[in-house]
């Protein structure tokens, strides 16, 4: 276990290190700043002290290590728009993007895997058909149509429900469905696939043979075995739930980070773009981390630390 | 493992199915035909150009809806046609998907083939880029490159075709792993043949079909990908039009004039579907092992 933790982690650093070098280059890559944010006709000394101010006439490795021990302690670069350190304008989106995200994971897990354990218990009946049309819907409708859409029918429409901005509860409704349906749909086909391929697995077969009940079976040996892989994909999907953050977040004119993503893209506003990757970055490696600890729970196996011969 | 599986095998495996279509993967086809011919023919077949005004002829609705045959699917806010301006964002739309997807197939085939040659570092190193790939989110990934390179529709394509690239790289390594220790791979070898030769002409015929159902299945994900950034005003730039840009731009009206949002979604929703039914199908036929 301690093993597998420990690689777990020089693997997640090494993640981070990698975006961090990303940014680096793509930042180098893309032009001189120093022209990129003083306008071509710009003094000479102006620009040259611009470059001094920021590094840029270091060599490209003093440059390289100096970003990171910059990032290190936390210092993340101002907002060429704004003047504000970069953090601190990421930091104060942070609660409106997780009001939307962390309901939508739950709606993902609380709606996703129930569905797709019954669809699996139920083959072929309609609620499985239902649950199957509705992955393929959570798959192929982008969340702007689906969010648009549903402006169009609950507040254009039926005047129901606010269709932007983050007044009251009533704001939340909307964007929390766009974004939570088509993961929950996602993680309903695959829970039912996890489900199906251990219910075909002998030991199902034993068990009932032996007399077990059935509802015993399901709970004590399919269950916690389809638990593993569907583990994993919950993982993946915390990244499309930010990605899709970005998106329905500029749908409904939501104050969070992906909206703030979106505007900084279009400013070129480099500081804030970068944070913003770093914080992806870190959801995801904490997320991969979480499951692989999941992992730890639920599969014995890796608790009594048989790792090292079981690959 | 090979303790676990033995038994397994008993339960026997679902019969093969019949060779005839189901018939919505006809219909998909259909649809996927369709666009394709108006992608191709797309020049021809619009009414009218994507920039001309009809400034008396604002915001007409379609057809059915108190529109005049003029404009079949009405008009937007400049009395721009919706049917033209969709036909030709079809094509757009199409064609930087077709172009990501192929630039994809080939980097990613080629990063696996490097992977599989090399082995050691190369592949250690490769492998590393598959798993910082599939763990970073491709749309921020992409956000981040647009800031700080601007865009052009040279460099957005380029983009797109990163998407996807460490499938085709984990899937390409590994068959190629498997065919080296193949026979007919070892007896070209043993003949002399240079690996360039070995690659293109032995390895990748053989394991082609497994690579195209791969990139059949990414294609409607990079269509989406396309449209969501079209769609935040970050993807193809006016006055060009996309069928993402079309929807970005629709949501402007979406009370007074939903058609122009409604025809381009409606696109978008239908391809996507119709690429991924036939993507499944052909999974299911040609290959089992693709999950």
């Amino acid at each position: 276990m301690l093993r597998f933790l420990a690689l777990r982690l020089a693997r997640a650093a090494l993640t981070i290190i990698l975006v961090v070098t990303f940014a680096f280059v793509v930042l180098r890559l893309s032009g001189d700043p120093a022209l990129i944010i003083m306008s071509p006709e710009a003094p000479p000394e102006a620009i040259e002290a611009f470059r001094h101010a920021w590094g840029l006439d270091q060599p490209i490795w003093v440059q390289y290590l100096d970003y990171f021990s910059a990032i290190a302690h936390g210092d993340l670069g101002v907002s060429f728009r704004d003047g504000r350190p970069a953090i601190e304008l990421v930091g104060e989106r942070i609660p409106a993007t997780l009001q939307l995200t962390v309901p939508a994971l739950l709606l993902h897990i609380g709606l996703g895997v129930p569905a797709g354990i019954y669809a699996a218990l139920h083959r072929n009946s309609t609620t499985d058909r239902l649950v199957m049309a509705g992955a393929v819907a959570g798959f192929t409708v982008p969340s702007f149509v689906l969010g648009l859409l549903l402006v169009l029918l609950f507040s254009v429409q039926l005047g129901w429900l606010p269709s932007g901005g983050q007044d009251s509860w009533r704001s939340m409704i909307l964007p929390v469905i766009t974004l939570g349906f088509g993961g929950a749909g996602i993680l309903a086909r695959f829970t039912r696939s996890a489900m199906l391929e251990v219910l075909g697995q002998p030991y199902i077969r034993t068990a009932s043979a032996k007399g077990v009940p059935w509802a015993l079976v399901v709970r004590g040996h399919a269950l916690p075995n389809a638990a593993i892989p569907t583990v994993t994909i919950v993982g993946f999907m915390v990244g499309s739930l930010l990605a899709g953050a970005v998106v329905v977040e500029s749908v409904f004119s939501w104050p969070g980070v992906g909206r703030l993503l979106v505007v900084a893209v279009a400013n070129r506003d480099l500081a804030v773009v970068q944070c913003i990757l770093l914080l992806v970055a870190s959801t995801m490696v904490m997320s991969n981390l979480i499951v692989d600890l999941m992992y730890g729970v639920l599969d014995p196996r890796l608790r009594a630390g048989a790792t090292a011969g079981a690959h | 493992m090979s303790a676990t599986s033995l038994p397994a095998a008993t339960t026997a495996a679902p019969p093969r199915r019949k060779a005839s279509l189901p018939p919505l993967v006809v219909i998909a086809i259909v649809w996927i035909a369709a666009m394709v011919l108006i992608a191709l023919l797309a020049e021809w077949l619009r009414p009218y150009g994507i920039t001309a005004l009809d400034l008396r002829a604002r915001l007409t609705p379609p057809v059915g809806f108190g529109g005049t045959l003029k404009h079949l699917l009405g008009t937007d806010e400049l009395g721009r046609d919706v049917t033209s301006r969709l036909i030709v964002s079809i094509r757009i739309s199409l064609m930087i998907a077709m172009g990501a997807t192929v630039i994809a197939a080939v980097f990613g085939t080629t990063m696996g083939f490097l992977a599989a040659h090399f082995r050691g570092l190369v592949e250690q190193f490769v492998l590393m880029l598959i798993d910082f790939q599939a763990s970073m989110p491709f749309l921020i990934l992409a956000l981040s490159v647009l800031a700080f390179f601007g865009n052009a529709l040279g460099l957005f394509v380029v983009l797109m075709g990163l998407y996807g690239w460490e499938r085709h790289a984990r899937i390409a390594r590994g068959l190629a792993i498997a065919a080296n220790a193949q026979g007919y791979a070892a007896a070209v070898r043993q003949l002399g043949a240079r690996p360039l030769r070995i690659y293109l002409g032995h390895v990748l015929p053989n394991i082609a079909s497994t690579l195209i159902v791969a990139a059949t299945l990414s294609f409607p994900e990079v269509v989406l990908l396309e449209s969501g950034l079209s769609f935040l005003g970050l993807g193809v730039q006016p006055p060009m039009t996309s069928l993402g840009n079309m929807v970005g731009y629709g949501r402007e009206y979406l009370t007074r004039a939903p058609w122009i949002l409604l025809a381009p979604s409606t696109v978008i929703v239908l391809t996507t579907l119709s690429v991924s039914l036939v993507g499944d199908w052909l999974r299911d036929r040609l290959d089992p092992t693709l999950s």
